[in-house]
């Protein structure tokens, strides 16, 4: 057997220029892949951290009625002992914060014109101590130590559709949980620009003392755990989810991609044209290979002909080719491995910068992970295609007529 | 003849024809053949390109069916076998050796050598053992670590030779083995084969129009337009002694190798 892997070996080098070019293809496919699956990797990795980051946290805390049903009234699915949920959680391993939310939805007016909004209210120093950010354009954020129980924020398009500034104040109307209509008056602090029209548009941020006293509530809507690392929630999840079920309320722990819709829609959009790239290099791999074993077979033909003649079994002749071929896809492999992550190191030195993505002002950083998963992904795909190649060829070589191989020029 | 005949038989050839397909007609390369061979002969078929020599060879050795009558290899009907079973006789009982060498050139001359004996799953160690006894008695035992491309044509259908002895075969079949070598060489290859033959009892049979190797021969067949035109005993045939006396020609191998 080791002779037989030996011959294999030393026929894929037997026409050297032919197998560079073969590696040279195998793993250019491999490096692209990587390279591809590297950027991507990364930006996955930016829009996870930037919507964890903006406020989604790592966990949620609801109502379990909150998924359940619609809400007749505001908070009408909210949680009641907040306080005492967010002391237990917070004791967690790897909790970094806990931040309560309401969230809420009525009209605003400036006294002339009212519009709708759709309104969150926070603390403003959990959100802060969880380092969650806020795209603010003019004025400051929240503070609740300069009087925050009046301060607002609001969006760049609500701001200029009420025709208002920082500075200005506005009156916030919503339904109470008993279903009476009440009113508030806040002061703007800040504009916010998140780069999504339709959220700017509507948006309006006040802290959770104001929304309770207009909202006639001492619920909030859930709670956003913060973790030290991304990498924890799964464990931090097993962990909180039992000790959840003990409440008198019966709630409901969400992790943070069960909540990070577009997220996953960039990830699904992005996943696709990566395996439509993967299908490209396999097809490119798989019909040059084919050409190139082809042409290889033909060259050994009186060869073939000559191991056929002395008693070798067909289904060795097979083997060979096939062993060959998979010899080849090893070190397009492993070529394309060294390559890619050569490449990508340098390419991660150089700090290229791409241009803004939509909806944002800042130059996007081209950067390259290096995953062990991609690695092996394209790696094995590399092999399979080669291996695949070489049926045909191997098939031909193996059903020559003998005498005729031997004959050949 | 009366020798001959009184020897065990190794191969035979009954009424075979053999017909290929040219254009819309068909041309007959051997037309009605038969031929006996007993184990130990030195045997040369001789005739003009085109006369079926090769055609005669390729039948006898298994790689081609004929298209009407049979041949017998040590007893077996080939025509009976299937493909698997044809594979097995020819590694079993037969060893070749071609007009190019048609070694593997990436493997050594040792490795090319071993080449049948891996096929037939010969242990590690014997076959290390039957490889350097068959590079011996080709002379080459100090170029069994070469590749082909430094080894002189000469050298090459040693190496060709020994590959071919190495399995211990019934019999060589040998096509045109001198056709590429200049006169020291084929003389020198020439040498070699009659000398396996007397020492070893292995059966050669060869196809060649050299001069220099029919005046060695014992026997020479001589084929024209697919027929044989004379079969001719040119010396008194040097069958190994044992081989008469009832030793297989397996033993008598073994025991010389």
């Amino acid at each position: 057997m080791s002779k037989f892997l030996l011959l294999a070996f030393r026929n894929v080098f037997r026409n050297r220029r032919r197998t560079i070019m073969t590696l040279v293809m195998v793993g250019g496919g491999v490096t692209g892949l990587l390279l591809v699956g590297g950027f991507f990797a990364y930006m996955y990795n930016g829009i996870r951290e930037g919507a964890i980051n903006n406020g989604l946290g790592h966990l949620q805390i609801f109502n379990a009625e909150h998924f359940t049903r619609d809400e007749v009234r505001v908070l009408d699915t909210g949680i009641d002992n907040w306080r005492q949920v967010a002391a237990s959680v917070k004791t967690g391993a790897h909790v970094r914060g806990i931040a309560p939310r309401i969230e809420f939805y009525g009209m605003i007016s400036n006294g002339v014109k009212t519009s709708v909004y759709m309104g969150s209210a926070v603390d403003p120093d959990a959100e802060k101590s969880l380092g969650f950010s806020t795209h603010i354009t003019a004025g400051n954020n929240l503070d609740t130590k300069s009087g925050g129980d009046v301060e607002a924020l609001i969006g760049a398009g609500l701001a200029k559709s009420m025709n208002v500034r920082v500075g200005d104040g506005l009156t916030v109307l919503a339904m109470t949980s008993d279903g009476a209509l009440n009113g508030i008056d806040v002061q703007i602090v800040g504009i916010v620009n998140s780069g999504i029209k339709e959220y700017d548009d509507r948006y309006l941020r006040i802290t959770l003392p104001s929304a309770q006293r207009l909202l006639q509530s001492d619920r909030i809507t859930n709670l956003v755990v913060g973790l030290d690392a991304t990498k924890n929630t799964d464990s931090v999840y097993d962990e909180l989810a039992p000790s959840l079920q003990g409440q008198t309320q019966k709630l409901v722990l969400k992790k943070w991609i069960d909540l990070a819709t577009s997220y996953k829609q960039i990830r699904s959009l992005f996943n696709t044209i990566y395996i439509f790239i993967g299908i490209i290099v396999f097809f490119m791999v798989l019909l040059s290979s084919v050409n190139t074993l082809l042409m290889t077979m033909f060259e050994r033909t009186r060869e073939i002909g000559t191991m056929l003649a002395m008693g070798t079994p067909r289904m060795w002749i097979i083997a060979l080719f096939m062993v060959e071929a998979l010899v080849l896809g090893v070190l397009g492999a492993i070529a394309g491995l060294a390559a890619g992550n050569l490449l990508a190191s340098l390419i991660d030195y150089a700090g290229v910068r791409l241009p803004p993505p939509p909806g944002s002002t800042d130059p996007m950083k081209f950067y390259v992970l290096h995953v062990p998963i991609l690695m092996a992904g394209s790696s094995l795909l590399v092999i399979v295609s080669l291996a695949l190649a070489s049926i045909l060829p191997a098939i031909r070589a193996s059903r020559l007529q003998i005498a005729e191989a031997l004959a050949h020029v | 003849m009366n020798e001959l005949a009184a020897m065990p038989e190794l191969v035979r050839v009954e009424a075979v024809t053999r017909q290929f397909p040219m254009d819309h007609n068909f041309v007959r390369a051997l037309d009605d053949v038969s031929l006996r061979v007993t184990a130990g002969e030195f045997l040369a078929i001789s005739g003009p390109s085109g006369s079926g020599k090769s055609t005669l060879l390729n039948l006898i050795g298994c790689i081609d069916k004929p298209t009407s009558g049979r041949i017998l290899i040590d007893g077996v009907d080939t025509s009976k076998l299937n493909p698997t079973r044809m594979t097995a006789l020819r590694l079993e009982k037969i060893g070749f050796v071609f007009q190019t060498f048609n070694l593997i050139p990436v493997f050594t001359a040792a490795e090319n050598v071993e080449f049948p004996l891996l096929v037939q799953g010969v242990s590690a160690s014997e076959r290390r053992q039957r490889v350097a006894a068959a590079l011996e008695s080709v002379g080459l035992s100090a170029r069994a670590n070469h590749r082909p491309d430094l080894l002189s044509g000469g050298e090459r259908q040693r190496v060709a030779v020994a590959r071919a002895i190495v399995h211990r075969p019934a019999l060589v079949l040998a096509d045109e083995p001198t056709a590429n070598l200049d006169t020291h060489n084929a003389t020198q290859l020439i040498d070699l084969m009659h000398d396996l033959n007397r020492r070893l009892g292995l059966t050669f049979i060869f196809s060649t129009h050299d001069a220099r190797l029919l005046e060695h021969t014992d026997r020479i067949v001589r084929l024209c337009d697919g027929q044989i035109q004379s079969d001719t005993l040119t010396s008194d045939t040097p069958v190994a002694k044992t081989t008469r006396e009832g030793a297989s020609h397996e033993q008598v191998f073994a025991a010389r190798l």
